[in-house]
């Protein structure tokens, strides 16, 4: 089946003579898309480096933080610093809501990255290849599993962030209208959220998108938008061979833009 | 014409008469001329007068030397009256307001499993000395050491207790002892077992007590004993064993006119505030060897009466927010926290009195200023994950000779957070009580003590008790045992009760030991101000955190239960239950999150070396094809 590809073999095999002469890239991601990731990073990353040494200021062992509190040049300083990341950060999660309600290229990828039931065949299937019971990786479309999850794991922690980060950040209003102890609460849930946030981002998405064997040193796909066929062919046969087969019955029609159409 | 005359005439009698009224009440030494400067107190000693008579003075040669009296010696040139109605010394007169609530005597007695609070004052919690049988003069046995006279020390003679009234004469009335904050002289001796507190309770010395604090005189001898004794006269006995008070001066005191030269001042060194109004903390079972930090304003070179002055009424400022609501006194607007420091509630600028530094509280959101004290920030100890056990002078009767040393009854803890009588959250001081009552209806009235320990002494025996003055071992059965005995002594329709640890025990219809909760067994509190910390040692100077946080002492610190009652004492109750807080949801939410770090991370991790491993497979086949 095409997209089904089984071990090294199916790692060397070529592309159908069919699809000979395609364009060697495709513009995956679109500029929308791109702008909000570079915002969503660089907030999230301007967060993450303010926002640890906020939590360590003045717990016992963590004497360094009060080095690099001074770095940025005091707490006042760095919790204006933390807090414009914060805006940043609740400024595309507003405006990623309209988009993927208020336009048709949000809404299209809105919709693939909703999870299925095919999600967990993929879990079941990738799993038993990775210890070798299987011989074929499952055939990805658009999304992977791992993506969505990334997907969603980033709408996850926004809320939970946001939503803590509002409190803290306005305790007196939250104190009107939540229990008094969600301060409290907060504070712990946000350090707790921010933590997985970031072994997850450093971690799990860097090793994804950039530490894997396949694409070390790294990717600036985030940048440009661009996957080669190649690596489409590999992680997304599904969506590769859909543009393709697309393409083909466009051949010499005007071409309209589509979800990964070739540049 | 006449009749116009005669009213003129009259009405110019009244005027002069008042005149000299005034001027009788307002004596040379409350009227000054503006110089700052002490002035020179060399003056006679006088002794208490004869009724209707003018003091005698005191000449080194006298037989029998007689002691001084504060009300003739002092009361010569300053308006005794009027100083006698000061805050230290107006407790029994019902007009006076009681203000806030403060600490309380505490009449602690373990053989009777008792310790309660007292108060002539109306405040809530308190009970008055009378209930438990305490006339005054018995008040003044177990408290008058740390009083400085005046009040119910001159109002011994007003008893049921005819032989209490009779021994009136014979000790002679608690005079306002004025050298006890005064006398700036080192000598000054209110604790040694020749000092002011054993002539007091001890010895039962009133007359003697202030002569006997004095540098330059010394008491020995007691009127515990003695009968149909006259003070002026010379004392004669054929029983060696009884000895009267005896007065011996420094006669190097005595100068010209045979004067003495006292070293008083208005301003009083700390250590004359100490000797009644000290704390020390019990670390492991013992006292503290040595306080080395004070108060921070004692550190920046304030004494006490900076901040807890008065005028000539001795009204003294207590330093709380609402005092100039409570009391006249116009000092107390700007003696308080907010007086000093930010200069509340003053329609002149007074912040920064003594050098006060005007606080900012950047970055705290203002609702903390709105529901906290500023004690609750700002003083007693860092809180730490429970209460620590504490001592204080008059609970325990500090610099005393003959003082309990160790861990000793009343049992007292701190720093408690809870709300005040101003709805505000501070720290406070407190302690459990326990005492046999009486319950009708809900009302709970404590019992005579001399009935308490005839039923009590019945039941704990001395072996109950431990070494030091410390609880019995005090089983559930010995309460219903002395329950039982105390049944006689109740009125019809009531049933003898005993509080402790936070529950009333009573006898059920079956006369079984039943326990429950009850309003009247609530913990007593009250709020302290000292030792104010520095600033960089107040709540939340590190991180908001300090308080808001899951295992913050603010919220979650423990307040140890006292209780005498066995496997009832050394319980604890979560800070927050002191201001009706709680709510065991972030436990669980936290332990969620907590959970999810771990799962998640570990199932994202056993993704990743999977796909690692697989690719290592597939590089080896590759590589070894």
């Amino acid at each position: 089946m095409m997209g089904q590809t089984s071990g090294a073999k199916a790692e060397e095999r070529p592309a159908p003579a069919r699809f000979a002469g395609m364009s060697e890239f495709f513009q995956r991601f679109s500029l929308q898309f791109r702008v909000q990731h570079i915002f969503l990073f660089l907030s999230t990353i301007t967060l993450i480096v303010t926002g640890i040494p906020l939590w360590c200021l003045g717990r016992p062992g963590y004497s360094w933080s009060q080095a690099v509190v001074n770095a940025f040049g005091g707490i006042e300083e760095i919790r204006y610093i933390h807090r414009a990341g914060a805006a940043v950060l609740i400024l595309v999660s507003i405006y990623h809501l309209y988009y993927t309600m208020f336009t048709r290229e949000g809404r299209r990828e809105f919709i693939q990255l909703l999870p299925r039931f095919q999600d967990v065949k993929d879990v079941t299937i990738n799993s038993l290849y990775f210890i070798g019971l299987i011989k074929h990786r499952p055939s990805f479309s658009r999304f992977t599993y791992y993506e969505k999850f990334d997907y969603w794991a980033v709408y996850w922690g926004c809320v939970i962030m946001i939503g803590t980060g509002l409190v803290l950040w306005f305790p007196e209003v939250a104190a009107k209208y939540v229990p008094w102890l969600t301060y409290e609460l907060s504070a712990e849930v946000h350090a707790d959220e921010a933590i997985l946030a970031a072994l997850a981002l450093f971690i799990w998405h860097f090793y994804n998108v950039h530490f894997n064997p396949s694409r070390f040193p790294g990717t600036l796909m985030w940048w440009h938008g661009k996957i080669s066929s190649e690596e489409m062919m590999h992680d997304h046969p599904q969506e590769y061979y859909k543009t393709v087969l697309a393409q083909t019955k466009s051949k010499g029609q005007k071409a309209e833009p589509q979800n990964g159409a070739a540049v | 014409m006449k009749n116009g005359l005669m009213a003129k005439a009259i009405l110019l009698v009244v005027i002069l008469a008042t005149i000299c009224v005034a001027a009788e009440s307002e004596k040379r030494g409350d009227v000054t001329d503006g110089s700052r400067a002490t002035p020179i107190h060399l003056i006679p000693l006088l002794v208490e007068p004869i009724p209707d008579k003018e003091p005698d003075q005191i000449h080194p040669g006298d037989e029998p030397v007689l002691p001084f009296s504060t009300k003739a010696t002092c009361g010569a040139c300053h308006s005794y009256d009027t100083i006698s109605s000061g805050w230290h010394f107006n407790a029994i007169d019902p007009n006076v307001a009681p203000g806030r609530k403060g600490q309380p005597w505490i009449f602690a007695d373990p053989t009777a499993a008792t310790q309660i609070p007292l108060s002539y004052r109306a405040w809530p919690g308190t009970f008055r000395p009378e209930q438990i049988g305490l006339t005054p003069m018995r008040f003044l046995e177990h408290f008058g050491r740390q009083m400085p006279g005046g009040g119910i020390g001159e109002m011994l003679d007003r008893t049921d207790n005819p032989d209490e009234s009779l021994r009136v004469g014979i000790t002679g009335q608690l005079e306002i002892n004025c050298l006890a904050c005064h006398n700036t002289n080192p000598g000054q001796d209110m604790g040694s077992a020749a000092g002011y507190a054993i002539q007091v309770i001890i010895r039962g010395n009133y007359r003697w007590a202030a002569t006997a604090s004095c540098e330059f005189a010394y008491v020995t001898g007691s009127t515990k004993g003695l009968a149909n004794y006259d003070f002026r006269a010379p004392f004669v006995s054929s029983d060696l064993k009884v000895k009267p008070p005896i007065v011996e001066y420094n006669k190097g005191v005595f100068g010209h006119n045979d004067w003495v030269r006292f070293d008083v001042s208005k301003e009083m060194p700390k250590q004359r505030c100490y000797f009644c109004h000290s704390n020390v903390d019990i670390i492991d079972g013992k006292t503290e060897p040595w306080k080395a930090d004070e108060d921070v304003h004692i550190a920046a070179g304030l004494t006490c009466v900076n901040c807890h002055s008065h005028g000539l009424q001795h009204n003294i400022t207590r330093g709380y927010a609402a005092e100039p609501c409570d009391s006249n006194n116009i000092l107390a607007v700007k003696s308080s926290c907010e007086g000093c420091h930010l200069g509340k509630n003053s329609t002149t600028p007074i912040a920064g009195r003594f050098a006060a530094p005007v606080p900012k509280h950047k970055g705290i959101p203002p609702t903390h200023l709105d529901k906290l004290s500023c004690t609750a920030c700002h003083s007693g100890p860092w809180p730490l994950s429970q209460t620590i056990r504490t001592k204080t002078a008059r609970a325990h009767a500090l610099g005393v000779a003959g003082a309990k040393p160790g861990d000793v009854l009343p049992h007292l803890t701190y720093p408690v957070f809870a709300k005040g009588q101003d709805g505000k959250i501070g720290v406070f001081k407190l302690f459990w009580p326990a005492y046999w009552a009486a319950m009708t209806d809900d009302n709970v009235i404590p019992l005579n003590m001399d009935a308490v320990k005839a039923a009590t002494s019945k039941v704990i025996t001395k072996t109950a008790l431990p070494k030091v003055w410390d609880w019995p071992s005090l089983k559930e059965e010995d309460i219903a045992k002395i329950l039982t005995l105390l049944a006689s002594q109740v009125s019809a329709g009531a049933k003898p009760v005993y509080i402790a640890g936070g529950k009333l025990y009573s006898l059920d219809e079956a006369g079984r030991l039943a326990s429950s909760e009850h309003k009247m067994a609530a913990p007593y509190l009250w709020p302290i101000a000292h030792d104010v910390r520095p600033a960089a040692q107040s709540l939340g100077v590190r991180r908001c955190e300090d308080c808001h946080s899951t295992d913050s002492p603010f919220f979650f610190g423990k307040v140890w239960v006292d209780s005498p009652v066995q496997g009832k004492g050394g319980a604890f109750i979560k800070m927050m239950d002191m201001y009706e807080a709680g709510g065991p949801v972030y436990v669980r939410v936290n332990w969620f999150f907590k959970l999810l770090i771990i799962g998640v991370m570990t199932l994202l991790i056993m993704h990743i070396m999977g796909d690692l491993y697989r690719r290592a497979l597939l590089w080896l086949a590759k590589k070894f094809r």
